[in-house]
């Protein structure tokens, strides 16, 4: 029996195979953007091949995949969804395109807003209108949801948002509208506000609804597509699909939820870096994932990701639960140049794959990241991606002294090292923003280090940030895949319960989490989880009377059987004082909203463990090789290991590099290497 | 050889600016008022311990350019009477402020027992006391009439609450939910504190010092690079400011003359109109916040904004002027002066850079409500951010911006959003639409304005109504061919029918529940000739319904079939 993790890159899609043993096999094919099963289904077929058995003979055998797609999320980026209509209340269409009048840029009168997902002409409008207190002012003009579907079916339409004001405070006209549309528009995605988001903010919502019926469509005709081709193969394993929110979900569910999936693909980074962690008897990490253009960094608190309910997506607002995951633009193709004030730069402009950095020897004339990454002696010409790419030494050191070294009167050396340190910093700003911004210490945490680029430059940055302990994963760059399979299912569920705190009925509250709770084993239910791996976790969003943004503090099924207020006025005291730098313990609070993240274990695949070996590590030396060394700014003639070499319990004392194919290990002075049961070079302070 | 290091520079450079955007958020995830915590309608910023500006995040830039003369005079004023702990109040116009109702909390922030530098927020407040709920008084002639001064005074002295001023301030402000948000501005700048003491404990005060000296030459070093860029020479422009609020039918002239020589450029409003008996007058530096924020969407959109920008920059504006007003002038309007004076600067910079000035923004219409809320039993007070949001003027190359509001905020303030407005005022939207046609036409259109329509459900209402763009002549103007944005308009419809259209400075009594609000708010200027207007572009506006099949045929000169 197999298990397979699918990441679905922009570039690779990157697959893990674990066989029943627990043994671990890589492939990589390369993406197919205009139908990514193609791609997907590639890749099984090369595993077929390598078992010497029948496509089909392969996939009968496989019990599990989980796959994290980038359909909705490229459809969103590229402006290429389906076409799209909204039906809304009379006086209200434009909500979605004005995005409340914010323009990002202040300063910069050539700036452009995002192109609305649903243009104006398709924005229709019904007369209807509830108030704030969820009471009917205009009952919903029926007929008008007829014509407007008319229109729609005219259009040829492929999704449809329904958002109506104040829905969140009575869903009937939704409903009753719904109702109408699904059945003269049967072909159409329908996607209703008060069943996705419902909660207050009518833009939240509104945008929530129309991306969800932007990509709902494509992921719908995705999914039906994969699922189909994979029973033709006589699949009977099940299938799953990694969501923002850090979880896995059905095929069904994700089809309802199609937004869920818009942080798909980096949803895995933050639950592998659990698994990497584990075996150092950590729950919480920072992960870190540096890529050919950009740096996505999370972090993990008490076993669980942090999650926010306002992402953006290119311009968009999404207000479904999704992991914090912070994206800069910093990796190996980084550009570095000189702004008007002197000062250099790093990005956020890239050299992507085409030209690529200088030392590519493919044209590109701008010095990256990569380059100097190169110049200092981090890189070996003739080993990257285990010597099937020639880099060019004379290239990079070229490109940085012409637009680097000369401007500012400085060596190359000087010039590449301090390319090397700006981009450090913006990545440990990126850790920041995770971290000091969410009220948590960076130092408390270890860091799991991901991606093709990211081993050279983490312990660097760590030190910037006294972060005294990293994780650097063997292969790192299938890092989300594995983590798509060590995640559970997750869904989460939520309910309006606007009260003082003071006057709180605990039985409402009660039977509130009870609701959700029954919801949720229901939903767990169709996904065949047994009762005894079903989680739930619950959280309160709280505020001081008046404030219009809530906290949130969590509390446990235990605690809700023997509920204490008091407890949680403490918690949220605590944290309001660790995020916004002051508390007012006794001032009136409210609730405002209950929720449930409910979780169905799956049975995670052990990943393989090594047995300890001595310390010694001579037998990995590969050589040495002259290097830059930021503490002492000076080059010295360093060891370099074969990181293959390496196994459990070898130990490898900095300043020193480990190779492997397709990622090195910059080990700094300060820090001393161990080998880990899973294979990780663990970098301690030493 | 110098010790500066240019690597470190790019790193304080970006965290300076990440910890400033940090005590914002603060601000936003837990002040009160809707203006602040739905319309984003405040600044935060780090200064150096003379009250040298570090870096800003200025949601609304016109008041974040007069931060850095308060802290100033905050420095002056207390001296070596200075310690760990201590929290300053300010709102005072007559030694740095903006506005009465702009209250802005400092903190100094000390290290190895020395002071290194403050963090600061502002703020617009829901009330600040005086003649009329909200801040705006329309009527008042001189500065007391505007509401609470208050010059630098401690609130905290060495970490200790000072009671007995906390309970005076508080005690001339009408409504309690202002304690609250001073104390989340009080939690901002300990936010901005905590930050910043680590960037000192990991590099050490001298070396932080010196670069923070050294990052200011460099962005002066880059401003002095922009401004080398535009032709030498001098330009003039002008613009007409409508209506005094005491005196009918008066008009005032802002006159600008731009020297421009070598990298240094100089802004000389000699032959501006004398101060106005009312309280359209700008403080100094509101004047000179303006003209900053026009200024630096001039040039380069990402130098920093700390001290160095402003050294190749020199400013006369005559004393006595409303630009400039002699004490105890009433200057509530100081900030919405705004619009006109960038028009000025715009039309005196048109040829000197010809691709990169936009045609003129709208010029804000704005209006208060003030009134009791029957629901909750307690008085409301918001200005309507949401209906005065016009469109931006076009550049080259580029339309204005849909809905983007008034250009003292560039872009920052934002609309309330629809279902919290009705929960936090009794008032109920009818409509807030884009307004068809009322962008200026052009070869690059102006941004859109907007119609808002709601029914006022509270009682005893009052209308607070302070701005321009009414007068056909203060639409907002196009440049190199292109023509103007529609004019602004407010009108209540009451239950009876009859329309009472306010003056664009006035204050409305007794409004009963059941009257309409109806606003319409203008479009930005376009640039250059409509009829080279890209026709697909001009096809799919009308498709969309935002321009009518008349204007596309007259003003564009689209030729429709099958009319």
């Amino acid at each position: 029996m197999f298990r397979i993790g699918i990441d679905v890159g922009g570039t690779f899609t990157d697959f893990l195979l674990l066989d029943k043993t627990g043994a671990a096999t890589l492939y990589k094919t390369s993406t197919t953007p205009h139908d990514p099963a193609i791609g997907l289904l590639n890749g099984l077929q090369e595993m077929a091949d390598a078992h010497a058995v029948s496509l089909q003979e392969f996939v009968r055998d496989v019990e599990l995949i989980v796959h994290g797609t980038t359909v909705a999320t490229n459809a969103v980026l590229t402006g290429n969804g389906m076409p799209t209509g909204l039906v809304t209340t009379e006086g209200f269409r434009d909500a979605s395109q004005m995005r409340r009048g914010i323009r990002e840029a202040q300063y910069n009168n050539r700036y452009r807003a995002p192109e609305p997902l649903v243009p104006r002409h398709r924005r229709l409008t019904v007369r209807e209108r509830i108030n704030y207190a969820g009471e009917c002012e205009t009952p919903l003009n029926t007929q008008e949801v007829c014509a407007a579907a008319k229109q729609l079916r005219d259009e040829r339409v492929m999704g449809v948002a329904l958002c109506f004001m104040q829905a969140h405070a009575n869903p009937a006209h939704e409903q009753q509208a719904a109702e109408i549309l699904r059945r003269e528009l049967p072909d159409a995605y329908l996607s209703v506000s008060s069943e996705l988001a419902p909660q207050i903010r009518f833009y939240d919502r509104t945008s929530t609804t129309v991306l969800n019926a932007y990509v709902g469509p494509l992921i719908e005709r995705y999914l039906t597509n994969l699922s189909a081709r994979l029973g033709e193969l006589d699949f009977r394993g099940v299938l799953l699909i990694m969501q923002s929110n850090g979880g896995v979900a059905s095929p069904q569910v994700t089809k309802r939820v199609a937004a869920g999936t818009l942080l798909s693909g980096p949803a895995g980074g933050p639950v592998a870096g659990l698994a990497f962690v584990e075996p150092h008897e950590r729950g919480d990490c920072i992960t870190v994932d540096m890529g050919g253009t950009s740096f996505d960094a999370a972090l993990i608190f008490d076993r669980k990701p942090l999650v926010v309910t306002d992402g953006r997506i290119n311009g968009h607002l999404l207000a479904l639960p999704m992991l914090d995951i912070h994206t800069i633009g910093a990796g190996g193709g980084s550009i570095g140049w000189i702004d008007s004030a002197g000062l250099l730069r790093m990005g956020p402009a890239s050299a992507g794959a085409q030209p690529g950095p200088a030392c590519y020897g493919r044209g590109g004339e701008k010095p990256t990241c990569t380059d100097a990454d190169l110049a200092l002696g981090y890189l070996d010409p003739d080993f990257f991606l285990g010597g099937k790419l020639k880099l060019y030494l004379d290239k990079a050191r070229g490109a940085i002294e012409t637009h680097i070294a000369q401007p500012l009167g400085m060596s190359v050396e000087q010039a590449a090292a301090g390319m090397f340190s700006v981009i450090n910093n913006h990545m440990a700003e990126g850790i920041r923003q995770v971290s000091v911004r969410r009220g948590y210490d960076p130092r408390d945490f270890p860091l799991v280090v991901a991606g093709g680029a990211g081993p050279i430059h983490a312990a660097v940055l760590a030190t910037e940030l006294e972060i005294p302990l990293l994780i650097v994963p063997r292969a790192s760059s299938i890092f989300c895949a594995a983590g798509m399979l060590l995640s559970d299912l997750k869904h989460d569920f939520v309910r309006t319960y606007t009260t003082p705190w003071a006057t709180l009925s605990v039985k409402r509250l009660e039977e509130l989490c009870a609701a959700m709770e029954s919801e949720a084993r229901a939903t767990l239910q169709v996904e065949r989880v047994p009762q005894d791996k079903q989680q739930m976790y619950f959280s309160a969003d709280l505020r001081y009377v008046g404030q219009y943004h809530e906290v949130s503090v969590s509390f446990t099924a235990q605690e809700l059987q023997k509920f204490d207020p008091d407890e949680l006025t403490a918690r949220f005291h605590a944290r309001h004082d660790q995020l916004y730098g002051y508390a007012v313990p006794g001032a009136p609070m409210e609730l405002v909203t209950l929720r449930l993240t409910a979780v169905g274990q799956t049975v995670k695949p052990q990943l393989p463990r090594m047995p300890k070996q001595p310390a010694g590590s001579d037998h990995a030396i590969k050589g040495k090789r002259r290097a830059y060394l930021p503490q002492s700014d000076d080059y010295a003639e360093i060891p370099v290991y074969d990181g293959d070499k390496l196994v459990h319990g070898n130990r490898v004392k900095g300043p020193a590099l480990i190779e492997q194919a397709t990622t090195t290990v910059l080990v700094p002075n300060e820090y001393d290497v161990e080998c880990d049961a899973l294979g990780s070079f663990v970098l301690s302070l030493n | 050889m110098s010790a500066i290091d240019p690597i470190l520079l790019s790193v304080l450079r970006r965290r300076f600016k990440s910890i400033t955007e940090e005590m914002g958020l603060t601000l936003l995830r837990t002040t009160r008022s809707p203006i602040l915590s739905e319309a984003r309608d405040f600044v935060t910023g780090l200064y150096d311990a003379q009250g040298n500006m570090l870096e800003q995040t200025e949601y609304i830039p016109v008041l974040a350019f007069a931060l850095q003369p308060v802290c100033k005079n905050i420095v002056a004023y207390f001296g070596d009477k200075l310690y760990p702990g201590d929290v300053i109040l300010h709102n005072d116009v007559f030694s740095g402020g903006n506005q009465l109702a702009d209250v802005a909390v400092f903190k100094p922030i000390f290290f190895e027992n020395q002071l290194v530098a403050w963090a600061a927020c502002k703020g617009h407040q829901a009330d600040i006391g005086g003649a009329v709920a909200g801040g705006y008084n329309p009527q008042a002639r001189e500065v007391w009439q505007e509401g609470l001064r208050i010059p630098p005074v401690k609130l905290y002295e060495r970490g200790e609450l000072r009671q007995d001023v906390w309970d005076f301030v508080f005690a001339n402000i009408r409504l309690p939910i202002v304690q609250d948000d001073i104390r989340a501005e009080i939690g901002g700048c300990t936010i901005g504190e905590r930050r910043l003491m680590q960037v000192f404990e990991r590099y050490g005060i001298e070396r932080v010092r010196e670069h923070i000296d050294a990052l200011y030459d460099a962005t002066e070093k880059q401003m002095r690079a922009e401004i080398a860029r535009i032709p030498d020479g001098t330009y003039r422009g002008a613009s007409t400011v409508y209506f005094d609020s005491i005196r009918e039918a008066s008009e005032m002239q802002i006159v600008v003359t731009v020297t421009k020589a070598g990298d240094e450029i100089s802004f000389d409003y000699t032959g501006t109109s004398a101060q106005t008996p009312g309280f359209v007058n700008a403080p100094l530096n509101t004047t000179l916040s303006a003209l900053l924020l026009t200024f630096l969407m001039l040039v380069d959109p990402d130098i920093p904004h700390n001290a160095g920008l402003m050294r190749p920059i020199h400013v006369t504006v005559p004393e006595g002027s409303f630009l400039n007003p002699r004490y105890p002038a009433a200057t509530t309007f100081g900030n919405t002066l705004t619009g006109p004076h960038s028009d000025a600067l715009f039309r005196a910079l048109a040829d000197a850079l010809p691709q990169r000035v936009t045609a003129a923004w709208n010029r804000v219409l704005a209006c208060n409500l003030v009134g009791h809320d029957p629901r909750f039993g307690r008085r409301y007070v918001d200005i309507l951010f949401l209906s005065q949001k016009g469109g931006s003027g076009a550049t080259y190359g580029v339309d204005g911006y849909d809905h983007i509001g008034l250009i003292n905020c560039a872009g920052g303030i934002l609309a309330q959003d629809y279902e919290m407005f009705e929960l936090q005022t009794p008032n109920f939207l009818r409509r807030h639409e884009y307004w068809r046609d009322s962008a200026g036409a052009g070869q690059w259109d102006g941004g859109l304005g907007i119609y808002t329509e709601m029914e006022l459900r509270g009682d005893n209402n009052m209308a607070i109504v302070y701005g321009d763009g009414v007068d056909e002549n203060a639409r907002a103007f196009g440049v190199f061919g292109g023509q103007p944005g529609a004019a602004n308009r407010i009108e209540f419809v009451l239950p009876d029918g009859q329309g009472v259209t306010p003056r664009v400075k006035d204050k409305v009594e007794n409004l009963p529940k059941g009257t309409v609000f109806r606003q319409w708010a203008g479009g930005g200027g376009g640039y250059g000739d409509p009829r080279k207007r890209e026709q697909g572009l001009v096809r799919a506006r009308m498709r969309d319904g935002l321009l009518s099949r008349e204007k596309a045929m007259d003003v564009y000169g689209i030729e429709l079939d099958g009319l």
